[in-house]
């Protein structure tokens, strides 16, 4: 650890590349399939981008989780500080803390933490930390198989990630208080020829 | 419309009512020590302590058992009310844990001056302060981020004119005489601000964003903001106009107004999360 | 509910608290194997022993759960057995005798470590609460009234009838099988074996998928042999064709993004603005069937410009001239664009591109020859290909699909019928595209009796002498599958006997009386292989069966025990079987060859792939033709009574306002997986999607339910507006929702497409060559 600990991400983000991702909902699944959620509970979800945002229907997607943000809402709204920020950004919740008081849910403007109406307790996605760890992916980076998602560190993106990754696309909220650390490449349109 | 927080619904409302009622207190108190209602006993049946000073035993313990009931409410809003001392972990960020606090002491003042039965000036203005003090960390909890169109001092504004409202329906059951008029007075003030304040903030939200436009939206589109507005501010408007003193039966229907808009603001206000994927 | 622990609630294998998860994530669930005494430590603080303490004030302010480890699981191979482009290479995770879950093995370069949205629900399809447990007889079909019964009553009751009609009947004709692509793993071809091994019997015959298209190249070049998929990346040019790999081969994309991002251009042709189109650069929507007359016209463009691979026409090939002359006389390219709606300088820029791009590739989907000209159309684009010197190229390709890896023994579908059975003496052609004793049959004496699958429903009224009395369904779902449904209940009605071996209470279960529990994926061995890319994958048990189920062959031993019991010698299926040995008795030399193994137990190191000369098909040029030669011209094809060159055949009449579209949906295959609750999550109902213009001419606004209708039948769903689809589309999804009596072949009828007989025993169907109208519900 030591040795490793100058080198460690100072903030691990999801990079969505809607440019290349499909819509397939291989992650959203490869993560129930890691993790088994109530029914109901899903961490990560594809939002289809209004035709106002992509002008054909269910044909672009955010592929969205956990932001792991700066300043994370659920955090700061946590009364029972189940919340905890990882020195490399991650944000977990701490379930066997949690009260169930739905005030993280409340908050957070993406969604994020959901209601597990079994345990009566929050949960979200954990950017597989314990993964992380062990030096494997994201459930949900391993299975995109168009490499849509991908795991990076927003305190050093490659130039290229730099250069096309956005923080608030359209049809994403703009939330710069609590700063998810969350980065989109939006996606271009065919050249579209119809009868 | 999402679910409507009843737990929540009960514990602000009903909380925000004992703050109104101490705080009204305090402000008659005020008023007393200007001579005001010296004179004039209470003519409601209300255990007549004399009216020697605003606060009777009764009223204090009304204020304290609404409030026990407005915490015992907001238990059953946890998945694990075992875990609820535990709120208090994290003063230094959440505003939860600020407001269990704050109301877990308004609470515990109510309680000793309902036990003593003698509240002296600095008791009612303690009251009166953490209330109000209370009344604030609700305003900052239940404006979440999540929520554009309540992210701003409109909760707060709610709560107080539920405070105001509440506080001055019920506490026109123990006032003397001579408070009456002043309540009155800010029961009428308090239900033409809250129609103003209803009417005009949905509107408000509807030339902003586009999730405090789905919000408006949604506002507009429940029955039960609709009830309320009617039933909760316009008909006790045209009474308390015509009105002398505020009739006894305002308060239960003031209740019902509140309960029913605060379903409203807990099950029609749209989170930003159902927006995903569309212009923001 | 029997034996085996753990999944038994509705949350899966880790019970109730569920977000255990396979690591342990780091703050729940009380640790469960074996571990250091650091990892004790870690797990009391994580199992919230610590936590109990007023507001957790002890707790460390740091997230360090024990990190996953691959160690505290034992590890399979599994391989997907679905009638999908992928046939994914799986590794399964199981602890305690649980699948955990599952990821692609990495090992494969095309499958690359993910699944895809259906392969990850595999955890909960082997532990779903609606599988079926036990043999189950329904006391009146469609009744519901299921009660459950013992393997061995269940086997005696089928194996009794079967030897009631041979006693009628003289002969087992009467009992048919109908099975197709539910699972591909080789062993289940015993299901086939098990029919042989009682005599001759009935069989449906042929293939809804891909038959018109086989043909088609086995006109042109001999055979079907796509280039290997991953090669797409070295193209110049990719036109994809009527295919949407964007849902229906996932793991190709990454080749098309790779061509592209080395400067390809992709252009995507379908008449709906698919996912895949959505990627593309160019999208294409020309009249849906039109492509063999868009295909012809880019051909004379490129004819015209003298773009021609003169060097491969005039050696490798034979009919080009009259191809050429053809094209000069009955093409134009403002033909193709009225034809096809797309404009001509369009078909012209395409059609030039694409002929000066080295290597250029087109894939052709098997959507685009679901019609009645379909062969014709594959044949046709076949030629532009070829006649562009693409065939044989490495980034090349007429890509189709390939049988090149599935050159196993066939040991448990090869079985002997009983001595002095009578069976079918009419003429017999091969039994569908996977038939490998198609040429052994035509030297016996008797054969079985080929029934058309694609009309199913109408074959199975019309059998005489005997009528079909009995029918075994296995790895297929005949309800959802099988074209006009309401015909397909008369046929039913008309059995004597419905057995169903399956995992869910199907549409076709209801109209079983029988059904019979088939093991999923990690409960058998097998072995499996794709017919698009060139990965071979071993499937080993993982866990014990669930319940009571038992595999394919399994179940064939068990009847055979009964019919010898009953009747000795009735059968001579072995009675005694074990999967993991028959798994074995699958491979030969030739299958190690291919693969670089020495031995099946290399594949427990990872799935292996087929190593060929080159990743280009055809790369010698030599074709499997009559002439040897690439063939323009196929006196074969003339002889089967089509035209011999790639002539334009024009499409189906409509019969009804808009044309009915009823492709593959992301969430399924055919009726599999859309009916699980994890699947649910994402897709709770299906939807016709509609044109604003057609919306607004039927006054139907987004979401209203609407009745769509011909004269094969009605479906009623809720209507999504979309400009991905033409305004003379109605497009929905086939699926079977668990819930929702919905199904597509209300609305499908069971018109053949043109080809398919030659290779698989019947024509094909023209599935997307239908029509319907729309109205508010």
């Amino acid at each position: 650890m030591t040795t490793q600990q100058t080198s460690l991400p100072r903030q691990r983000a999801f990079l969505v590349d809607v440019e290349r991702c499909i819509g397939c909902f291989t992650c959203a699944m490869a993560c129930k399939n890691y993790y088994h959620q109530e029914t109901g509970v899903v961490w990560r979800q594809l939002y289809p981008l209004d035709e106002a945002i992509y002008p054909h229907r269910e044909r672009a997607f955010f592929s969205l989780a956990c932001n792991h943000c700066e300043n994370p809402a659920c955090l700061n709204a946590c009364p029972v500080k189940a919340y905890e920020k990882r020195e490399d950004g991650v944000v977990v919740h701490h379930q066997d803390r949690c009260i169930g008081c739905g005030n993280c849910i409340r908050s957070c403007p993406y969604g994020a933490p959901r209601y597990n109406p079994v345990l009566k307790k929050a949960e979200k996605c954990s950017l597989c930390h314990e993964r992380l760890d062990a030096g494997e992916q994201p459930a949900c980076v391993q299975s995109c198989p168009v490499r849509a998602l991908r795991l990076v560190d927003i305190a050093a993106l490659s130039t290229a990630d730099a250069a096309n990754a956005v923080q608030y696309p359209a049809g994403y909220p703009e939330m710069p208080q609590v700063n998810p650390s969350t980065r989109f490449i939006m996606p271009r349109t065919p050249r579209v020829v119809r009868r | 419309m999402q679910n409507i927080e009843l737990p929540l619904v009960l514990f602000t409302v009903l909380s925000q009512a004992a703050v109104g009622m101490a705080l009204l207190l305090a402000v008659r108190s005020c008023g007393c020590a200007g001579g005001a209602c010296a004179a004039t006993p209470t003519t409601a049946g209300t255990a007549g302590t004399g009216g020697n000073a605003p606060g009777s035993r009764t009223e204090w313990l009304t204020a304290t058992i609404v409030m026990g009931v407005a915490l015992l409410a907001s238990l059953f809003h946890l998945g694990h009310p075992e875990g609820a001392v535990r709120t208090l972990a994290h003063l230094e960020k959440a505003w939860l844990s600020r407001e269990i606090l704050a109301f877990g002491a308004f609470a515990a003042l109510l309680a000793v001056a309902a036990v003593t039965g003698k509240a002296g000036a600095a008791l009612r203005g303690a009251a009166a302060l953490v209330g109000l003090a209370a009344l604030y960390t609700s305003g900052m909890t239940y404006a979440p981020p999540a929520m554009p169109a309540l992210h701003n001092a409109a909760p707060l504004g709610f709560f107080l004119l539920s405070a105001l409202l509440l506080g001055a329906s019920f506490g026109s059951w123990f006032a003397g005489e001579g408070s009456q008029p002043m309540l009155r007075a800010v029961l009428l003030g308090s239900l033409a601000a809250a129609l103003a304040v209803y009417v005009i903030v949905p509107c408000v939200w509807a030339s902003g964003g586009t999730v405090m436009q789905m919000t408006a939206r949604a506002w507009l589109a429940s029955p039960l903001y609709w009830a309320r507005l009617v039933l909760g501010i316009v008909v006790p408007l045209v009474v308390m106009i015509r009105s002398p003193r505020i009739p006894r039966w305002m308060g239960p229907l003031v209740l019902l107004g509140e309960l029913a808009g605060r379903a409203v603001f807990f099950g029609a206000t749209v989170h930003a999360a159902m927006n995903l994927g569309i212009p923001y | 509910m029997s034996k085996t622990t753990g999944p038994t609630g509705p949350t899966g294998p880790t019970g109730p608290t569920g977000l255990n998860g396979p690591g342990g994530t780091p703050s729940r669930g009380a640790p469960s194997r074996s571990m250091s005494r650091r990892s004790f430590l870690k797990g009391l603080i994580a199992s919230g022993a610590l936590a109990t303490l007023p507001c957790g004030l002890l707790l460390p302010r740091k997230a360090s759960a024990a990190p996953f480890n691959k160690a505290d699981f034992q590890i399979f191979r599994n391989a997907c057995p679905r009638n999908c482009y992928d046939t994914c290479s799986m590794v399964t995770y199981v602890r305690d005798g649980v699948v955990r879950f599952v990821e692609g093995a990495p090992e494969s370069t095309f499958t690359a470590g993910g699944l895809c949205v259906k392969g990850y629900a595999y955890p909960r399809r082997v532990y779903s609460p609606d599988r079926i447990k036990y043999p189950m007889v329904q006391d009146g079909r469609g009744s519901g009234n299921w009660r459950r019964v013992s393997w061995d009553e269940a086997m005696e009751r089928i194996a009794r009838k079967l030897l009631e009609i041979k006693e009628k009947d003289g002969n087992l004709l009467g009992l048919a099988l109908t099975k197709y692509s539910g699972n591909f793993g080789i062993t289940n071809y015993g299901v086939e074996g098990m029919m042989s091994s009682l005599g001759y019997t009935t069989r449906l015959v042929g293939t809804p998928c891909w038959p018109a298209g086989i043909d088609a190249q086995n006109y042109d070049m001999g055979d079907m042999w796509c280039n290997d998929p991953e090669d797409m990346e070295k193209s110049r040019y990719v036109i994809i064709w009527g295919a949407n790999p964007a849902w229906c081969s996932v793991h190709s994309m990454k080749y098309v993004y790779a061509a592209r991002d080395r400067g390809a251009k992709i252009v995507v042709i379908d008449p709906v603005l698919t996912q895949t189109s959505a990627k593309g650069d160019v999208a294409w929507q020309p009249e849906t069937g039109s492509d063999g007359a868009l295909a012809l016209g880019m051909a004379r463009h490129v004819l015209d410009l003298g773009l021609v691979d003169r060097d491969f026409v005039a050696n490798n090939a034979v009919g080009f001239e009259e191809f050429a002359a053809y094209l000069r006389q009955n093409v134009t390219v403002e033909w193709a664009a009225e034809k096809s709606g797309i404009p001509a300088d369009e078909i012209r820029r395409v059609a030039e591109e694409f002929a000066t791009a080295k290597p250029a590739t087109i894939w052709i989907g098997y959507g685009m020859q679901r019609h009645v000209n379909g062969g014709a159309a594959v044949r046709a684009i076949d030629a532009l290909v070829a006649m562009t010197g693409n065939v044989g190229k490495v980034g090349g390709g007429a890509r189709y699909g390939h049988l090149q890896t599935w050159g196993f023994n066939y040991h448990a579908m090869i079985q002997k019928a009983p001595a002095g059975s009578i069976g079918f003496t009419g003429k017999a052609g091969p039994k569908g595209e996977f038939d490998v004793t198609a040429g052994a049959a035509a030297a016996a004496a008797y054969t079985d009796r080929s029934l058309n699958i694609n009309k199913t429903a109408q074959e199975l009224l019309d059998a005489q002498n005997p009528p079909v009395r009995v029918l075994w369904s296995s790895c297929k779902n005949p309800f959802a599958q099988d074209f006009d449904r309401n015909k397909l209940e008369k046929a039913f009605d008309k059995l004597e006997m419905v057995v169903s071996v399956e995992q869910f209470f199907t549409e076709t279960v209801r109209h079983s009386d029988i059904v019979l529990p088939v093991t999923t994926l990690f409960e058998e061995w097998t072995v499996n292989a794709s017919y698009w890319h060139y990965w071979v994958s071993l499937n080993e048990q993982a866990i014990a069966p669930m319940h009571e189920a038992k595999s394919n062959i399994e179940i064939a031993a068990l009847l055979s025990r009964h019919m010898n019991r009953l009747s000795p010698g009735s059968c001579t299926y072995p009675q005694d079987i074990d999967t993991k040995e028959w798994m074995e008795k699958e491979f030969n030399k030739g299958v190690y060859d291919l693969l670089g193994i020495s031995h099946w137990q290399d594949l427990r190191k990872g799935p292996a792939k087929a190593r060929m000369p080159s990743s280009a098909s055809w790369s010698d040029r030599t074709f499997k033709t009559p002439s040897g030669k690439y063939e323009f011209r196929s006196d074969l094809c003339a002889s089967h009574g089509h035209k011999a060159l790639p002539e334009y055949k024009e499409g189906r009449k409509a019969y009804a306002p808009y044309r009915l579209l009823t492709p593959h949906s992301k969430f399924a295959i055919h009726s599999q997986f859309a009916n699980l609750d994890w699947m649910e999550e994402f897709q709770t109902e299906p939807f016709v999607y509609l044109n604003p213009a057609l919306a607004r001419a039927k006054g139907i606004a987004d979401l209203d339910t609407v009745r769509v209708f011909n004269p094969t039948g009605e479906v009623k769903l809720r209507a999504k507006i979309t400009n991905t689809v033409p305004g003379d589309c109605l497009l929905m999804y086939e699926a079977w929702f668990r819930k929702l009596d919905f199904n597509v072949q209300n609305l499908v009828d069971d018109e053949s497409a043109d080809m398919g007989a030659y290779k698989t025993g019947a024509p094909g169907v023209a599935i997307h060559d239908q029509f319907a109208d729309v109205a508010i519900a």
